[in-house]
């Protein structure tokens, strides 16, 4: 076990990015995941992240084929929480566990697993990944930008 | 909305309707998704929301139908095969699982795993249910209701009165004490 990825949450609300979206094209924002990411514990470097926002989004407008990081992956996680997805990395994989125990809804009661593995490129290491969960339920793993100044 | 003519045995109000859904969508998880199936954000409640080319209507779906003669489930478990599913009875519980050991998929290896619990109605024989995969991936259970109501047991529970305990014994002796 190398160790355990912690999920990162940039955002403080989604709310907070309305007049973002009014004042763009909507297929703009389409791939920029920092816009959908989930509130959550509120992090020192807060307000400057809000700027990194705005500037990778206008950098990935610019030059949408340069910015893209090689390695990506995209996970439908509607059904899960935050705290129910463990992501970890072992031997060059990249595991990806959600797990919830019995919840009610409209039908009854529902339990879900899932593990999912990928191949990490060489060299890629824990310290190299970043978790995004997105309230629209997608979870994005990537890898760190270099040098964001 | 064609189904909102049949006689509701229930109060008929939008609420109830909306949190009795005798279909649920979104039910496949798991999936991985690739930037294209990535769609334009749209309001969703005051929040933006990106929908995804995966999510088809059919599918992904679990379908609950109740009648007077049949309670009947339909719901999707297109990423398992039929011996990789169980659907058993625990009283009035109907209970089914499914789970699948890792296999590779187009983004990559997976294996899962859930237990879907329904309720079934009181009058429903647990021993007549039945159960079928349709060969796209539908789990169809069927269950008779013998349309006789159950009877419920009512018992009525004695209540006995406790006696007030004495008042002045009581009073006197805090007095005693002060």
């Amino acid at each position: 076990m190398e160790g355990v990825l912690v999920i990162r949450h940039r955002v403080e609300t989604p709310v907070r990015y309305q007049e973002y979206f009014a004042e763009q094209d909507f297929e703009a924002c389409r791939l920029n995941h920092c816009l959908y990411a989930l509130p959550g514990p509120a992090t020192a470097v807060q307000t400057k992240n809000t700027e990194t926002i705005k500037n990778t989004a206008e950098a990935e407008q610019k030059c949408p084929k340069k910015g893209k990081p090689k390695f990506q992956v995209l996970l439908d996680v509607v059904q899960f929480r935050p705290e129910d997805v463990i992501i970890q990395t072992f031997e060059g994989w990249l595991l990806i566990k959600a797990q919830h125990g019995p919840r009610m809804d409209e039908h009854g009661f529902i339990t879900r697993s899932f593990t999912r593995q990928y191949k990490l490129p060489e060299g890629i290491e824990t310290k190299d990944l970043t978790a995004l969960f997105c309230h629209d339920g997608i979870l994005v793993i990537e890898i760190k930008t270099v040098a964001e100044n | 909305m064609a189904e909102r003519t049949v006689p509701h045995a229930y109060p008929m109000s939008a609420e109830y309707e909306f949190a009795n859904p005798s279909k649920i969508y979104d039910q496949n998880f798991g999936e991985g998704i690739s930037p294209g199936d990535i769609l334009t954000p749209t309001l969703y409640h005051g929040y933006y929301i990106r929908p995804r080319v995966n999510k088809q209507l059919d599918r992904g779906v679990s379908e609950v139908t109740l009648n007077h003669h049949k309670f009947q489930v339909f719901l999707d478990v297109c990423h398992f095969t039929p011996n990789e599913i169980t659907v058993r009875t625990v009283d009035n519980l109907l209970e089914v699982t499914a789970q699948h050991p890792q296999k590779a998929d187009r983004h990559g290896f997976i294996s899962r795993e859930f237990t879907r619990t329904y309720i079934l109605p009181l009058d429903a024989d647990p021993l007549l249910v039945k159960a079928t995969v349709t060969h796209d991936g539908i789990l169809s259970i069927e269950a008779p209701r013998t349309g006789k109501e159950v009877k419920a047991k009512v018992i009525d529970v004695k209540i006995t009165c406790q006696e007030e305990p004495a008042r002045q014994g009581g009073s006197s002796e805090e007095k005693s004490q002060s």
